[in-house]
């Protein structure tokens, strides 16, 4: 049943690197399109900072809307980088090779779209830098009571970690790369591979390095979303945020987005590069069989947190939940959440036809990510229109346009991001196809070839 | 290919250098448990005599009355410690299994000997069915209590259930995975004898035909699946209707979630010690570095992830202030039971994390077995406090604002003392009877490793090729 | 001032709903003008406002009125959360907004129960004709900005420092101290003062209401435990007492 690819070590580095020293017909299309939309959305910004935060749809009570929602978002898309790279790797999982890089690379763009957001949503982000602790002279430093300076503090380690582990797994292809280019690429590649020449030693710092980061990264993981979702959990003031659930709950929910994310990726690379022959029916397999198991961890969690919502039957609680599910505009948008988050895609991967299939993979992880778009969403503003028991102060809230096109332009930028390292860089790592071809081999068990894996 | 067996330098890896065919692997493990010893004997009535001390305990309570809801606190804590180490043991036969590391194969048996023990939850749970009050004392609930509209006792009858379901899954989870191994001690038993006969009895009808290989591998799989369900319901209903209603103002989303995963990390210390019981005392070497690495990986991921919980509750409470919260936390941390918490913060958290965390530590064999004592007492410790502490209220249940007085430490008295010493000491004498019908390693599992594994040369050295099923 | 603990005693039973308090509260502090558009985006600004609450069915209707301000809580949820320290609790026991230091997160609007944060969404202009009408003790914020009731702060510290260069006290129910809702209220509901005075009003009612049996005392949101320096006093309904009347005789 496990089909691994058998590539010689030249046919990897011809059809992984051809992207890179060529050019493929649709890239240029495709970032232009995205950067135009990324253009709109820094037009929009621009917009807003010049009339300011009264251009979005904010407002009292609803004091964080769209652009909140969308910072949550992308954190925990970028909980797919270290789901598969580090504990995949941790776990000597095999089929995580064609795709680590790119679940990593998808971590710090998506990393850089949720600072992105805080920085759209501030009232002064000419400002922003005062929750850095930089003023030794005046003696003036940020609160580190407020779960705000807890949030850049983890997201900054993630983004260094993240960044460093990147570059210490491309540092062998950078290497490959310097080998076949000319010119001013050479030297770009030349300086960032850190003169890499594949000697004994230098192949054994890097896989440690490898080792290293992925163990040291993994409570970065666990902390970020936590603090993330205290933004929320720590505040007695708005109804279904004060919950105890929130920080495994929000970190069940980014492993369970960010792993659909990884799936649409990969089919997305299959598509467009055409890489059938790395990344195999077998790969999309193995996620759809890990999202199943998180998927439903996921929905243990939710119901976790609504039996205890609901567990005191007191009033403010119970009117929010019902808010959210029976009125409108919430209830529609609760029940497109509940189907597209769990009832569509889980039921659809318990069958061996669609796990195989990178194009109902595709569309079901997109469902996924629709749908936890939208549960954060109904996690924050449904709260803050309804702040019990001042119902004179009862809002409502609906997005601006300014406010559409920045979260477009979030995802925007990520796409381009991807796409434009996937110019300068291989985005499938060489070097760990590589090793996968030779740690693996076969043994016969009876009358069956049964793959193996060489153990040390 | 040939499978040949080249006798392997490396000597981390589980390996018996003999293990060369499956009559010698089935030879040497069925001859090593075919006779007791006396030591064993002796030992086994020790735990027996432990569990009589429980029986009496039981009755001293039961004679003081069942009415009394604080007077269970000592039993629930040590009923919710069976269930957060026993019957969580089998996690670790059945997780890795879904894995696939063939590290896990010689460690499987033992854990999953340890749901027997679910016999003592289940006698340790009869009498705590009286001692929990209806849902008609005002009490919060799950269960949306509603007069004439909800079944009053709606927390019995369902917790019941789930506790007699795990058991029995359990039960049914051991035999499954036994019967290849009860056929082989079938077999080598001579025709006629009262053994040939029981385990005739036990076996049923096993002959190792495709057909049964197939249906057994398809039935651990479910009955797998089924036990980690329904450990998961046990803990989430036992932490709820036997624990959090009892305490007004305590509305703890995480809590059921964390019994759980406090679970997981018991459970993987009871067999880590069990394992070193068994490679220290009972001769089974094979019992390797592998095994305690493997498990002291996971007992290390376990014990952060403990904090992370334990963090993420505290977190919220502490930082908002709220009044009923604040009594909470009173209670359960810097109240009458702050020396415990101590207690429990450092066994259970700090010193794993800190000492796990070194390679040298973490693949030794004492490493992960002085790492799981300290992680037993820590977790029965945590489950004193709270129970003892959230019975200690239980008649402050029905005041939804919160909890008004918080009463002092409560101390063990003799029948308290009696009860814990008995469950401990009958779950370790049911898991020794146990033994006895059961081989302690699984054969079967061994053999068909056997199948998967090659030694070969690779360049200059001999690496060890591993299958991995499908 | 040294030893000085501000609080306020609102009581419900005296107020009309005339919103003097509101205007008095716009025109002392700068608040921005609050048009009808601004209404509509749900946007005003009010550091304080007056809820209304219907209450009875037809033809029993009755409105209730509740003047809601910051309530200066000895633990405010809203402090902690600030990343930059825009808001603090001073040493007199008020919640105190630093305008120059709010970077607009809103995370504090967020966290406060009473809903009394209010954030500038654009930057307020006043017509030419009404800039001479701010009040020049008191900041003008820009956009991107958080404010809120400040007891009237500037009129505490004026009284404060007049009182110091004249070598005089500081009075209890002295106007120029009170903050400028409580001096427009005309029946009288806003009684300020120190708490800690035990012959100031707010003392001896504060004392009387919350304590006695007959008090009429209470504290918004009370479960929370912010512990607010704001108490509230009960609305005598007449209806209610001569039911009582009739049933005891």
């Amino acid at each position: 049943m496990q089909e691994y690819t058998y590539a010689t070590d030249k046919e990897l580095n011809q059809s992984l690197l051809k992207d890179v020293l060529g050019m493929p017909k649709w890239w240029l299309g495709a970032v232009s399109f995205l950067a135009l939309v990324w253009l709109m959305g820094l037009g929009a910004y621009g917009w807003e900072l010049n009339q300011g935060i009264g251009v979005l749809g904010v407002n009292r009570p609803v004091y964080w809307g769209f652009l909140i929602t969308n910072f949550v978002f992308w954190i925990g898309i970028s909980h797919a980088g270290i789901m598969v790279s580090a504990i995949l790797r941790l776990t000597q999982a095999e089929w995580r090779r064609p795709v680590t890089r790119a679940a990593e690379v998808l971590t710090l763009f998506s990393l850089l779209a949720a600072l992105s957001n805080i920085m759209f949503h501030v009232g002064r982000p000419w400002r922003l830098y005062w929750v850095a602790p930089y003023d030794f002279e005046r003696g003036v430093w940020p609160n580190i009571r407020s779960p705000f300076v807890w949030d850049p503090s983890a997201v900054g380690t993630y983004l260094i970690g993240s960044s460093l582990f990147v570059f210490i797994a491309l540092i062998p292809d950078l290497a490959a790369l310097r080998d076949r280019s000319t010119g001013l690429p050479r030297k770009f590649y030349a300086m960032a591979s850190l003169g890499f020449r594949g000697t004994q030693s230098q192949w054994k710092l890097q896989a440690v390095a490898g080792i290293l980061l992925s163990a040291l990264v993994l409570p970065v993981f666990v902390s970020v979303h936590s603090i993330v979702s205290w933004d929320f959990a720590v505040s007695i003031g708005v109804e279904g945020w004060h919950s105890t659930i929130f920080a495994p709950y929000f970190i069940i929910g980014a492993i369970h987005s960010g792993v659909s994310a990884v799936a649409m990726v990969m089919a997305l690379m299959v598509w467009l590069w055409k890489w059938d022959k790395y990344i195999t029916p077998d790969h999309f397999d193995a996620i759809g069989r890990l999202l199943i198991i998180v998927a439903t961890t996921w929905f243990f969690f939710f119901a976790l947190e609504w039996i205890f919502a609901l567990y005191t039957l007191e009033g403010p609680e119970l009117s929010l939940r019902e808010w959210q599910v029976f009125r409108l505009p919430m209830g529609p948008l609760f029940l497109t959440f509940m189907i597209t988050a769990y009832f569509i895609p889980v039921p659809a991967w318990l069958f061996k036809a669609v796990r195989r299939s990178p194009k109902w993979m595709f569309w079901t992880t997109i469902l996924v990510n629709i749908g936890m778009w939208l549960e954060r969403f109904l996690i924050i503003v449904p709260g803050l229109q309804r702040r019990q028991p001042f119902e004179f102060e009862w809002g409502s809230y609906a997005p601006s346009i300014v406010e559409i096109l920045l979260v477009a332009s979030t995802f925007a930028f990520v796409g381009m991001g991807i796409l434009i390292f996937a110019k300068i860089f291989p985005l499938i790592p060489l070097f760990d196809m590589k090793e996968g071809t030779r740690l693996r081999d076969t043994i016969r068990v009876g009358r069956r070839v049964v793959p193996a894996s060489i153990r040390e | 290919m040939a499978n040949e067996a080249i006798h392997y330098p490396l000597g981390h890896a589980a390996d018996n250098p003999k293990w060369t065919s499956a009559e010698i692997i089935t030879d040497d493990l069925l001859s090593r448990r075919e006779k007791a010893s006396k030591t064993f004997w002796i030992a086994t009535s020790v735990f027996g005599v432990l569990l009589a001390l429980g029986v009496i305990g039981m009755i001293m309570r039961l004679v003081d009355g069942v009415s009394d809801t604080a007077q269970w606190g000592y039993t629930a804590a040590v009923l919710s410690f069976m269930l957060t180490t026993a019957s969580a043991a089998p996690m670790v036969a059945i997780a890795p299994r879904v894995a696939k590391g063939h590290w896990r194969r010689i460690v499987s048996r033992p854990a999953e000997i340890w749901s027997v023990a679910g016999l003592i939850s289940l006698l340790l749970f009869i009498p705590m069915l009286w001692a929990l009050p209806s849902l008609e004392d005002g009490r919060r609930s799950m269960w949306f209590y509603h007069p004439g509209e909800v079944y009053p006792y709606s927390p019995h009858l369902w917790t019941t259930l789930a506790i007699v379901a795990l058991v029995v899954v359990g039960f049914m989870l051991l035999w499954v995975s036994a019967l290849p191994d009860l056929a082989a001690v079938r077999d080598r038993s001579p025709l006629g004898s009262a053994v040939r006969r029981r385990y005739t009895w036990l076996s049923r009808g096993w002959i190792g035909t495709s057909a049964q290989w197939d249906w057994q591998k398809h039935r651990i799989g479910i009955l797998g699946a089924f036990y980690f369900l329904m450990l998961i319901t046990v803990h989430f209903l036992f932490s709820i209707d036997f624990l959090m209603t009892l305490v007004p103002g305590w509305i703890d989303a995480l809590y059921p979630a964390t019994h759980a995963a406090n679970a997981l990390q018991a459970g993987v210390a009871t067999v880590i010690l069990t394992m070193f019981f068994l490679r220290r005392f009972c001769g089974y070497k094979e019992i390797g570095h592998d095994q305690f690495w493997g498990l002291g990986k996971l007992m290390f991921a376990l014990s952060l992830m403990w904090f992370w919980f334990w963090f993420s509750s505290f977190n919220v409470f502490w930082y908002g202030k709220k009044p009923n919260e604040e009594a909470v936390l009173e209670l359960f941390i810097k109240g009458p039971y702050l020396p415990i918490f101590y207690l429990t913060f450092i066994t259970v958290f700090i010193v794993p994390m800190f000492t796990m965390i070194w390679n040298f530590f973490r693949r030794s064999v004492w490493g992960p077995a002085i790492i799981s004592v300290s992680v037993l007492i820590g977790t029965f410790f945590d489950r004193v406090r709270i129970y003892v502490g959230a019975y200690s209220v239980s008649d402050q249940a029905g005041n939804h604002e919160g909890i008004e007085t918080i009463p002092p430490t409560v101390y063990p008295d003799l029948a308290d003392v009696f009860i814990v010493v008995g469950a401990i000491g009958g779950a370790i004498f049911v898991y020794m009877l146990a033994t006895r019908v059961f081989p302690i390693i699984n054969v079967w599992e061994q053999k068909e490793l056997l199948l998967y594994k090659l030694h070969k040369k690779y360049h200059r050295t001999v690496v060890l090729v591993l299958g991995k099923p499908e | 001032m040294a030893d000085a603990k501000w609080g306020m005693v609102i009581d419900a039973d005296r107020c009309t709903g005339c919103q003097a308090c509101v205007v008095a509260c716009q025109s002392e502090n700068n608040i921005p003008i609050n048009d009808e558009g601004l209404f509509n985006q749900q946007r005003a600004n009010q550091w304080i406002r007056i809820e209304r609450v219907w209450e009875g069915e037809y033809p029993d209707v009755k409105a209730r009125f509740m003047p809601v301000l910051c309530q200066h809580c000895d633990d405010a949820p809203c402090e902690p959360v600030c990343p930059v320290y825009a808001t603090y609790h001073n040493t007199e026991g008020m919640n105190v907004q630093i305008y120059n230091r709010c970077i607009g997160t809103r995370f504090c609007a967020n966290n406060c129960p009473y809903q009394v944060r209010f954030f500038n969404f654009w930057e307020p202009e006043w017509p030419e004709s009404l800039k001479n009408q701010l009040n020049p003790d008191v900041t003008v914020r820009s956009r991107g900005i958080m404010e809120k009731c400040s007891f009237c702060v500037q009129r505490i510290r004026r009284t404060g420092h007049n009182a110091k260069r004249d070598g005089t006290t500081v009075e209890d129910g002295d106007r120029a101290l009170n903050p400028a809702c409580s001096n427009a209220c005309p029946t009288g509901a806003l009684t300020f003062g120190n708490l800690k005075d035990e012959n100031s009003q707010v003392a001896k009612l504060a004392e009387k209401e919350m304590h006695d049996k007959d008090g009429r005392g209470y504290h918004l949101l009370e479960e929370l435990g912010t512990h607010p320096s704001v108490i509230y006093l009960k609305k005598v309904d007449p209806a209610a007492e001569k039911v009582t009347e009739k049933a005891h005789g």
